[in-house]
């Protein structure tokens, strides 16, 4: 049976984007998802290059679709994506999706990412990346947090690091996320079982350039998720 | 007398001057001020008399008493690193949900940029 997303759904899903220092990457980005008809939520993430103008003048081609929340200093993914997921409640949102802004996902997971929640099959999505696209660094990287996810966290995904995710807002209400950077995702995952969501796993694109693969969880970031999951159990 | 007898003596004192101060000024509380008073009092005694330490080293089963006032320190420098982080995460909580506040009540609209 194919289900499709009707154009009242999509404008009833708000797509959070955090952006930090995306400038030069972000208007197509913001771009693809209007002509797709979804409405957007940009958090400039305290960007230090032009990023906001970027946004303001994406805005003006599609006044309705795009609204922005600015973070007046950075504070990371975490935090911005905890102010998209606050900002979303000001809006007539139905379904949440958040994704990154520099160009790694692709509009065209949309429609995919929402429709098991349009379909009521399940209630939290998250976007899972192929492990043949992935480099074997970030590979490995994934490996370890997935691992470190299901002991911390008692929860077995096979992508915890996703940044592609989907919400349903009454599932949203009885989320609360508290993550300041990258430990979102697992964070998002844990609250999402804590609170008996129905999720699903979607298989998504993901497109990798030199500039996306600086960004995400490196070694640092991991080390930094693994001190605040040991945190989180006290 | 050796030099490290009067100068530590002298530091702590006006350590725990300092402390008293700050009580005074209410920007420390009482049970702080009396635990880094009792420190620096071990400081002045054992700089003093260097061979109290070795009385407490047995206390815990340390043998040199040197090794004692290490251990203490290092002890006390943790602690302090401690207090000094779990502060730290505190502020950060406080500083993004302001950051946080500040931004979701000032959504950017298209007239804003109009007006500038």
């Amino acid at each position: 049976m194919s289900f499709e997303v009707s154009k009242e759904d999509k404008k009833s899903t708000y797509v959070i984007l955090p952006a930090y220092n995306e400038a030069t990457r972000i208007q197509p980005v913001l771009e693809s998802i209007a002509e797709k008809g979804y409405n957007m939520i940009v958090v400039n993430d305290g960007s230090s290059d032009n990023t906001l103008d970027v946004i303001k003048q994406t805005k003006q081609k599609y006044p309705d679709q795009i609204h922005i929340f600015s973070l007046i200093i950075n504070r990371g993914v975490g935090v911005a994506t905890q102010t998209g997921f606050d900002a979303v409640f000001q809006f007539d949102a139905k379904y949440v999706v958040s994704m990154d802004s520099d160009g790694q996902h692709s509009a065209d997971d949309l429609d995919n990412v929402i429709k098991p929640l349009v379909s009521g099959e399940a209630q939290a999505v998250i976007g899972v990346r192929p492990l043949k696209d992935m480099p074997m660094s970030r590979n490995f990287a994934n490996a370890v947090m997935n691992l470190l996810t299901r002991i911390f966290y008692r929860v077995n995904v096979s992508d915890s690091q996703t940044g592609f995710r989907a919400i349903t807002i009454d599932a949203l209400r009885k989320i609360d996320i508290n993550a300041r950077g990258y430990l979102i995702s697992s964070e998002f995952i844990r609250e999402v079982n804590d609170n008996n969501i129905p999720f699903a796993e979607v298989p998504i694109k993901t497109i990798y350039t030199p500039e996306t693969q600086a960004k995400g969880t490196n070694v640092k970031e991991a080390f930094k998720i693994l001190i605040q999951m040991i945190k989180h159990q006290f | 007398m050796l030099l490290y007898s009067i100068l530590f003596p002298i530091i702590s004192i006006l350590a725990i001057l300092w402390f008293f101060y700050r009580y005074l000024k209410e920007k420390q509380s009482l049970a702080t001020v009396i635990l880094w008073t009792i420190l620096w009092l071990f400081v002045i005694v054992f700089s003093i008399f260097p061979s109290y330490s070795e009385r407490f080293a047995k206390l815990f089963g340390i043998t040199r008493g040197l090794d004692f006032i290490i251990i203490v320190v290092f002890v006390v420098l943790f602690y302090i690193m401690f207090r000094l982080y779990n502060r730290l995460d505190i502020l950060q909580d406080e500083v993004n949900k302001m950051v946080k506040e500040v931004a979701l009540s000032n959504e950017i609209t298209l007239d804003d940029e109009e007006e500038e």
